[in-house]
């Protein structure tokens, strides 16, 4: 145990990659949302996306932290893992490091974002009418669902991001060739399936039935069938030169 | 030939990608306390050996056992080794500080004090990204894990590419120094033999996957000699020995013989006007690994 919590401590040694990084990029990308949102203004644009005065905007930067949790996941399999190893870490070691890694910064981020969608909801939207953080709930919800449906999602990315970074790990190229591939063939398929059968409307409202907190309940599943499959390929995957 | 202080024992071991053998069938043991070199041309098989040893590959077939156990995925082998390697990947944005900070979370015996000693020696600036630095400040990162980790089973592979004449010299020295007051077994792989060539105790040549040299470094050292003279006279003195290498100009000859000659020998060289040089480690193995002499590895 002790060994798997310095894992821990091996993703964290380096305040950057966890603490700083992902707050630069999401600040980043909140200051130019609102800054956009103010030229909007300015220049009298103040209907949303249904176009009535009331509407608010809409921005998908919350999109930016998730994304870079899950090149921060890549990168946790393409070079902390052969520097672990290194180390004398057991592949399992690692891995069980690492989930609990993406569960801790999951959980904590998940704090600092629900805060900050309160404040979204009692400013009005900063001020502008805008939902930035509020976006999955359509501007609404309770901090607990918000809690929620943020921990679910950045746990969505980041073992999304570990799994594909160990089919890389185990069978290089070809590993992705044929990831990539198989893939793209099978969300094909989905997507005839879905439409010669004319589910859409079906999916649509399992969907709204489910609402967001459900939603990020199935992620979860999502999330724990990438992360066992991730592990069970990282206890056969070699560091290459 | 068992050995109770055998620290690692290898039985018929293979390791094959595709259909290439990178280890073929190999044999050998290692003794507690010592200090080995691991030695062999570009491709021989010396890293993979080593990944093999260390748990981070797998075998095709054959055992390996580290501390009387298989090292794969064994946290109780695996925590008294290190493994230190030329191409060693670090985390990104990490500095050579979070390396030094993390390493004593893994590597129970580490000494910061010593560590920090080479820190300084080796001037490696703690403070600027790992992908910034030099090439020799790089390797001076893993030479200082290395040494400070003071692993029971310590691997050194190709340790020092781009570190000066003095880094390298610092890195013996300490090795030597810190050996001799806290002995453990180090296996080093390197191209710069005769650099080395002081600090090894027993040598291991690895070709084409197979371990050709098993040997004491003592006894390697006097095993081959070279002879010079004429041609006839070279010719007669190493009439039905084992050539490692032969040259000649004109009527001059050299000629490299394996063996130990006895002082009888030796006076017959004197009296029929032959010159006889010792044979450097470097030179025996480069001989001997020269895939145009056959001879030796099938007589070896």
């Amino acid at each position: 145990m002790t060994r798997i919590w310095n894992v821990v401590r091996l993703h964290l040694v380096n305040r950057m990659a966890y603490v700083t990084l992902p707050w630069i990029i999401l600040g980043s990308a909140f200051l130019i949302t609102i800054a956009i949102w103010m030229i909007l203004r300015s220049v009298g644009v103040t209907s949303g996306f249904d176009g009535s005065a009331s509407s608010p905007q809409f921005s998908g930067a919350l999109l930016s932290i998730l994304i870079y949790l899950l090149v921060a996941a890549v990168m946790a399999i393409n070079l902390t893992f052969p520097f672990a190893l290194g180390f004398s870490v057991t592949r399992r070691e690692f891995y069980l490091g690492t989930a609990l890694t993406f569960g801790l910064v999951s959980a904590a981020n998940a704090v600092v974002l629900t805060v900050l969608a309160s404040i979204e909801q009692a400013t009005n939207g900063w001020g502008l009418n805008g939902r930035l953080f509020t976006v999955p709930w359509g501007g609404g919800g309770t901090p607990i669902e918000h809690w929620f449906g943020f921990f679910a999602l950045q746990l969505l990315f980041s073992f999304a991001g570990a799994a594909i970074a160990t089919i890389y790990m185990r069978w290089r190229i070809n590993g992705m060739v044929v990831f990539w591939v198989v893939g793209g063939a099978a969300l094909v398929g989905l997507f005839a399936l879905i439409a010669y059968t004319n589910s859409w409307a079906a999916i649509g409202s399992w969907m709204t039935a489910n609402g967001t907190t459900g939603m990020a309940a199935w992620s979860l599943l999502v999330s724990a069938l990438a992360g066992l499959a991730g592990y069970a390929m990282l206890r056969r995957a070699t560091p290459k030169n | 030939m068992t050995d109770t202080s055998a620290v690692v024992s290898v039985t018929a071991l293979s390791k094959r990608f595709g259909s290439v053998t990178a280890v073929d069938s190999v044999d050998f043991e290692v003794r507690e306390n010592t200090i080995y070199g691991l030695l062999g041309r570009n491709g021989a098989g010396k890293t993979t050996l080593m990944q093999l040893l260390t748990g981070q590959d797998f075998a095709s077939s054959g055992s390996i056992n580290v501390f009387g156990a298989s090292p794969v995925e064994n946290p109780d082998v695996l925590s008294q080794i290190c493994f230190i390697k030329e191409s060693q990947k670090y985390p990104d944005e990490f500095r050579a500080k979070h390396v030094f900070k993390s390493a004593p979370w893994f590597f129970t015996n580490w000494d910061a004090a010593f560590a920090e000693e080479l820190i300084e020696e080796f001037n490696v600036p703690l403070n600027r990204p790992i992908k910034k630095l030099s090439r020799g400040q790089l390797s001076a990162v893993g030479v200082i894990v290395g040494l400070a980790s003071r692993a029971p089973l310590t691997f050194f592979d190709e340790p020092y590419l781009g570190l000066d004449a003095v880094a390298r010299q610092i890195f013996y020295d300490r090795l030597l120094a810190d050996y001799s007051e806290h002995p453990r077994t180090v296996i080093l792989s390197t191209h710069l033999i005769d650099e080395v060539s002081n600090l090894l105790e027993h040598v291991l040549v690895i070709d084409q996957g197979r371990i050709i040299i098993d040997e004491e470094a003592d006894a390697l050292r006097g095993s081959a000699t070279t002879v010079a003279g004429t041609r006839a006279a070279v010719e007669r003195f190493t009439a039905g020995r084992t050539l490692l290498h032969s040259e000649s100009i004109g009527g001059l000859a050299s000629v490299t013989i394996q063996g130990q000659l006895s002082a009888f020998e030796r006076a017959d060289a004197a009296d029929s006007g032959l010159e006889l040089l010792p044979v450097s480690l470097q030179q025996l193995i480069v001989r001997s690994t020269n895939t145009s002499t056959h001879d030796f590895q099938a007589s070896a």
